[in-house]
């Protein structure tokens, strides 16, 4: 396994201080990047094959040149810091560590797009973060690396740090860009709404994740040639039931085993039941599905509908999890966030909160296990984002995998699984 | 105009062509083919949020939301497969599984798209066993607006209506997800003047009407097609009457006026139609009190009174309140059956002011000035006066129109005004002579104090270089100190960008009076009296072609003794006249004064005869907007007791006088008015006259404070008041409240006044109480005064031989030591 970089210095105490930063190596390649066009900057991240590591994977370099070039259109980079997908903690621990290191690829790929201003949204809970890039942003502005005339360049560059109002809605862009103009966290239509094209105050906008940022860092660092050769690496936020939770850099395509043995196994030599590989949005997989490699393509290719890479995050469960009980709180949780402008979704979600809590307090009805996929098919391509879209995958594969706990609860009106381990 | 491009689609296996940039909702609805749909509204943009309208397309794996989706060449579109009837049905019974159906009490219940849909599209059962939700009920959103949570299908439209549409922002989303509820800002009373729109749109019971609700059901009301007559703007109305009561007023649609939309006023201020207070019989005046009497005996009595007297002795008020015909009977029957010259509808009218000498109304189109790329409000507060306007407006600026402000108290748009000049009483007039100057291209004149002259330069140039700009004066500026040079600077104004100066004056028919010939110095049709004088000798008899006395003159020439009788018909001078004392002073010294109204308002209470009328809302026949368009209104309601139209009144007095006015009926004398009216027509515009305008002079010194009273009193509109109209439709009179002055901070600090706590102002001439609303949008040393409230009229406070009035305003509870 090549050796982590983008994780390389995040445990180090004054990784944060510039000196220490620059010491390492840090805003070379922002010299670098300077000094050439932007639109050669772009090319670089493209052959990069660098892809969004928000969740949508989407190739950042295309994603850019979707910008308009127009030097008299304002243009503006919004950096998606809202980490929010449930399971995930990697743009946490980069900005926490090593918050120069997304300040430095904020600038490049500002540059990259012509934006004058770059914004942060930033997840309001974050405040360690949020102390982190805020001195992190004074330090590179009276060093010169933001503000006017960049390293005498001529390029000129703002990043504004926005924090926003806790709701997990906003991580999804549209929503984010109206949050960030002060309204409620709510998806806008695409078409029109393409941030590309009308984003924050309906100008061209860029929205990238704090991960991928921090990769352009490396890329312009190291060159792209060098970048590839690191095997496209990837943070994954491992949690649950495994010995050593954290955030693995791993190359893209290892398999769900591997990382759970990266993370030293299920925790207490128990038995792997289920995992959600891409975080709560991502359809759940059993123990058969535990050598899919976790990258863009192969997830969604296998025979579960909705499973995908999504933000990496890999949630273990092991046999004492009671799936009813885990999927039923998972429905909650998009019950809490829906943000209610479409019907589906703020309903949908609702209606299984209500049919699982029964469920889970002895009042199951056998017609309630057609009812949840009736419930979940009525979800299923009807919402308008896709936050109601996440809650059919894993009801449904839950209901194949684990059906015969539904079932146990419907018929006995109590839990095998938490009798079995109660003790 | 190019030709648009169109795109050929198949829905239903029926090829259509749409104009590009057309959706799959509006190729099919126009094509007849139904589609559900509840979160798009037509003159919205596509949100896309209820999920109602799926389609199926071809080559697209999921469900498409057709009000979202451009319809595309070569597109193939089902709205009726299996797959799309599950989608509906799950939608539907999503919807349903939190509304309460409680159809049988609901005033949506008959005419609510989500019963409609349900029953069309629905499952027709529902899977949801659990509890629904449930909330404390129902929410009182300010006097008009009730909100019935559990009912609500969050799609957005009524907050999305303050948004785009009136730009007040007034509902807002709060709370997020299943919690979603839709509240206002702060939750204070609704701040709108257009939320009556929202319930119209509602597609649930969710939002209704305090004023409606339990009133009746929709296929108990028998919809009749009117003309709302309230301020002038004429939109189209539909009332609702259930036996003998109109239980709601609903807008009709109308694209040149009011498109779908109504004002509050519209719909809320009908109410006093079937008021208890309204008069009913003939009263006569009898040992100092009034007794009721016949109409024989009443009309016996002013034809006696008539008698006695001759022609030039008589002299008539009003007339705004009529209708086209009753206008025009009025004008014959003053002029051929009484022989005066001496009638004027303009009894607001200051005397000396430019009000006087100017045509009221509009030559712009109101479906134009959605078109305007400026927009110059003269002393002209748009949203108190002609509410509806705004909502046009509204639409100008969202395509980047500018909107310019000179006016003595910031508006209520403010937020929409590009620039606003907030000036001194008396310095409009400098204001507006620089801005012209700036347009002009000549270097601005000295801007008056506190007005930013590079603001002027930048407003001037915006204005220079509009191709469809919009200039409108109001009466604020009309009856300035300085109005003859706003009158002047606007007219000029106008000259050099190429545009007609809209007089923004008049309410209710005012228009259609001035055109009937209500008038001392015109013929019916705004001709000369001497060149219609043949035409009407042959329609009318022998009259009268002499030019009369204007209103102000003619109060001068009851004061003088020079009157033995004045009508007055549908006006309440007392209230109506810019300056009470004068008339006290005129009705003091006359011998005799018939009131024709439907309420013993406060000049009917002075009257020697009260002849029961009609009002519109009972009334078949035309009346004309500010914009001259001639409509129709209809008899909703027959009316109480005894009480006439007014023409007939009029007619039947005529025979007492031995003349014969005689038609069988509204249509007549409309035909007969086309005769002599040129241009008259249904749902045609009657043009404009515009008189010559003056030259600007130099500004006037404005008066200075005399001892003792140091504001100057600024007199405004407020659309919602407590009139004799207004007071009398309780929810016009809730949203009025009481009534009220707005001071500067600084002012109010002098003299310790607090928001809200009463306040008394005092002028030479008298004094009125009033709520004090504190706030910068007017300058220090004013006090903003709304007409309009009877309680407080703010003719009590005027004397109209002085150009300004100044004013003390005293705490009347000293506020409390914080």
């Amino acid at each position: 396994m090549p050796e982590s970089f983008l994780l390389k210095y995040i445990s180090e105490p004054d990784q944060a201080d510039l000196e220490t930063y620059l010491s390492r190596g840090g805003y070379a390649g922002l010299r670098r990047a300077l000094s050439i066009a932007p639109e050669a900057v772009i090319d670089e991240v493209d052959k990069s094959g660098l892809r969004g590591r928000g969740g949508a994977g989407f190739p950042t370099g295309r994603k850019w040149r979707f910008i308009p070039k127009d030097p008299a259109i304002t243009r503006y980079l919004v950096v998606n810091a809202d980490e929010g997908e449930p399971g995930t903690f990697k743009d946490r621990t980069l900005m926490e560590g090593d918050p120069h290191q997304l300040i430095e690829g904020i600038i490049i790929s500002s540059y990259a797009i012509g934006a004058r201003h770059a914004f942060i949204y930033l997840r309001r809970e974050f405040s360690t973060a949020r102390d982190a890039l805020t001195g992190a942003i004074a330090q590179a502005r009276s060093a010169g690396y933001l503000g006017r005339n960049i390293l005498r360049s001529g390029y000129d560059l703002e990043i504004v740090l926005a924090t926003g109002a806790g709701a997990y809605m906003a991580g999804e862009e549209t929503a984010l860009l109206e949050s960030l103009e002060g309204r409620r966290a709510m998806p806008r239509l695409k078409p029109p709404f393409y941030p590309a094209v009308k984003g924050l105050y309906m100008q061209p906008t860029a929205v990238n994740n704090v991960e991928t940022l921090c990769h352009v860092t490396w890329i312009f660092a190291k060159g792209y040639q060098w970048y590839k050769a690191q095997g496209t690496p990837i943070l994954i936020s491992v949690s649950g039931h495994v010995a050593r939770p954290g955030v693995y850099e791993v190359p893209l395509a290892t398999t769900i085993r591997k990382v759970i043995e990266l993370a030293g196994g299920v925790r207490g030599g128990r038995k792997f039941k289920a995992c959600f590989p891409g975080g709560s949005s991502s359809a759940i997989l059993p123990e058969a599905y535990l050598d899919t490699p976790m990258d863009y393509d192969a997830l969604p290719k296998v025979d579960v509908p909705g499973t995908m890479l999504g933000s990496a995050a890999l949630i273990v469960m092991d046999e004492t999890a009671c799936m009813v009980e885990i999927i039923g709180r998972t429905v909650e949780f998009y019950r809490d966030e829906s943000c209610g402008k479409c019907t589906p979704c703020r309903e949908g979600t609702v209606w299984l909160g209500q049919v699982f809590h029964r469920m889970l307090h002895g009042q199951g009805r056998t017609e309630d296990l057609d009812l949840l996929s009736g419930i979940a098919k009525g979800m299923t391509g009807t919402c308008f984002c896709p936050l109601g879209e996440s809650v059919p995958p894993s009801l449904n594969a839950s209901l194949r995998f684990f059906r015969h706990e539904y079932e146990h609860h419907i018929r006995t009106g109590r839990c095998d699984v938490r009798e079995k381990y109660a003790a | 105009m190019s030709e648009q491009p169109t795109v050929t689609l198949t829905i239903d296996g029926k090829a259509l062509s749409a104009h590009k940039g057309t959706t799959v909702y509006q190729a099919a609805t126009r094509a007849g083919i139904e589609i559900p749909i509840f979160c798009y509204h037509d003159r919205m943009p596509p949100l896309g949020a209820c999920r109602m309208c799926l389609v199926k397309v071809e080559k697209q794996p999921k469900l498409q939301t057709s009000c979202t989706l451009e319809a595309a060449d070569g597109m193939v579109v089902y709205t009726d497969t299996p797959e799309v009837k599950a989608g509906q049905e799950a939608i539907l019974e999503f919807l349903l599984i939190n509304h309460p159906l409680d159809c049988p009490i609901c005033d949506k219940g008959g005419e609510c798209p989500l019963q409609d849909q349900t029953y069309k599209f629905g499952p027709g059962r529902s899977r949801f066993v659990e509890a629904k939700r449930d909330f404390a009920k129902p929410v009182s959103l300010g006097p008009a607006l009730v909100l019935d949570r559990e009912r609500c299908i969050l799609c957005w439209r009524c907050v999305r209506f303050g948004e785009i549409i009136a730009g007040d922002d007034a509902l807002k989303g709060f709370e997020r997800g299943f919690s979603s509820e839709i509240n206002t800002p702060f939750t204070l009373p609704v701040q709108s003047k257009f939320i009556g729109n929202t319930i119209a749109i509602c597609p649930v019971g969710a939002l209704t009407a305090k004023s409606y609700r339990f009133i009746s059901r929709p296929w108990d009301n028998r919809p009749v097609q009117s003309t709302c007559t309230l301020c002038g703007v004429g939109c189209a109305v539909e009332f609702d009457v259930r036996g003998e009561r109109i239980t709601r007023t609903r807008a009709r649609e109308h694209p040149a006026v009011n498109d779908i939309w109504l004002c509050d006023l519209g719909f809320f201020g009908h109410a006093f139609v079937d008021h208890t207070d309204r008069l009913r019989r003939p009263l006569m005046r009898r040992e100092g009190g009034f007794v009721e009497t016949t109409w024989d005996e009443a009309l016996s009595q002013i034809a006696s009174r008539l008698g006695r007297t001759s022609g030039p002795r008589v002299a008539m008020l009003g007339g705004a309140r009529l209708t086209n015909e009753d206008a025009y009977v009025a004008t014959r029957f003053f002029r051929a059956v009484v022989g005066t010259p001496h009638l004027d509808h303009r009894v607001d009218a200051r005397p000396q002011s430019p009000d006087l000498a100017v045509s009221w109304g509009m030559g712009t189109a109101i479906a134009d000035l959605a078109l305007a790329d400026c927009v110059v409000l003269i002393g002209c507060d748009i949203t108190e006066t002609y509410p509806v306007l705004w909502l046009r407006m509204k639409q100008a600026t969202e395509r980047g129109a500018t909107i310019i402000a000179v006016t003595p108290k910031a508006l209520e748009i403010q937020r929409f005004v590009r620039w606003q000049f907030l000036h001194r009483s008396g310095q409009g007039g400098a204001v507006m002579l620089a801005l012209a100057d700036a347009v002009r291209g000549t270097a601005p004149r000295e801007a008056p104090q506190g007005i930013d002259r590079t603001a002027l330069a930048a407003a001037a140039k915006a204005l220079g270089s509009a191709s469809r700009p919009v200039v409108m004066i109001g009466r604020t500026a009309l009856d300035a100190p300085d109005g003859w040079q706003m009158l002047a600077a606007s007219g000029e104004m106008c000259r050099k960008t190429g545009t007609e100066l809209n007089v923004m004056r008049g309410k209710g028919n005012a228009f259609g009076a001035t055109a009937a010939g209500l008038l001392p110095d015109v013929a019916p049709g705004g001709r000369a009296l001497a060149d219609a004088a043949s035409e009407l000798r042959q329609a009318w008899g022998s009259l009268t072609t002499e030019a009369g006395m204007t209103a102000p003159e003619i109060l001068d020439a009851a004061v003088a003794g020079g009157l033995d009788v004045l009508f007055v018909i549908g006006a309440d001078l007392a209230n109506d006249v810019p300056d009470r004392e004068r008339w006290r002073a005129a009705r003091a010294r006359l011998p005799f004064l018939v009131v024709q109204d439907a309420f013993l308002t406060e000049t009917a209470q002075m009257a020697d005869v009260v002849l029961p009328a009609l009002v519109a809302a009972e009334k078949d026949g035309t009346v004309t907007s500010i914009e001259g368009r001639v409509q129709r209104v209809r008899a909703a309601v027959s009316g109480p007791g005894d009480a006439r139209g007014d023409w007939a009144i009029l007619a039947a007095l005529a025979a007492r006088l031995g003349k014969t006015i005689a038609y069988s009926g509204w249509e007549e004398i409309f035909n007969e008015m086309r005769g002599l009216i040129p241009g008259l027509g249904i749902d045609e515009r009657l043009p404009v006259r515009h008189p010559p305008l003056g030259k600007p002079s130099e500004p006037e010194r404005p008066a200075s404070a005399a001892g003792g009273f140091p504001l100057i009193l600024i007199p405004g509109e407020a659309l919602f008041d407590r009139g004799v109209l207004t007071s009398r439709s309780p929810t016009i009179a809730d949203l009025a409240g009481e009534p009220w002055a707005m001071l500067h901070p600084d002012d109010a600090g002098t003299i310790d006044a607090a928001d809200g706590e009463p306040v008394v102002i005092t002028s030479a001439r008298g004094s009125v109480a009033v709520r004090a609303r504190i706030s910068p949008v007017v300058l220090p040393g004013h006090v903003f005064l709304p007409r309009g409230y009877d309680a407080a009229p703010v003719n009590t406070l005027i004397d109209v031989n002085e150009p300004v009035t100044f004013v003390q305003v005293r705490a009347l509870a000293p506020a409390a030591p914080s």
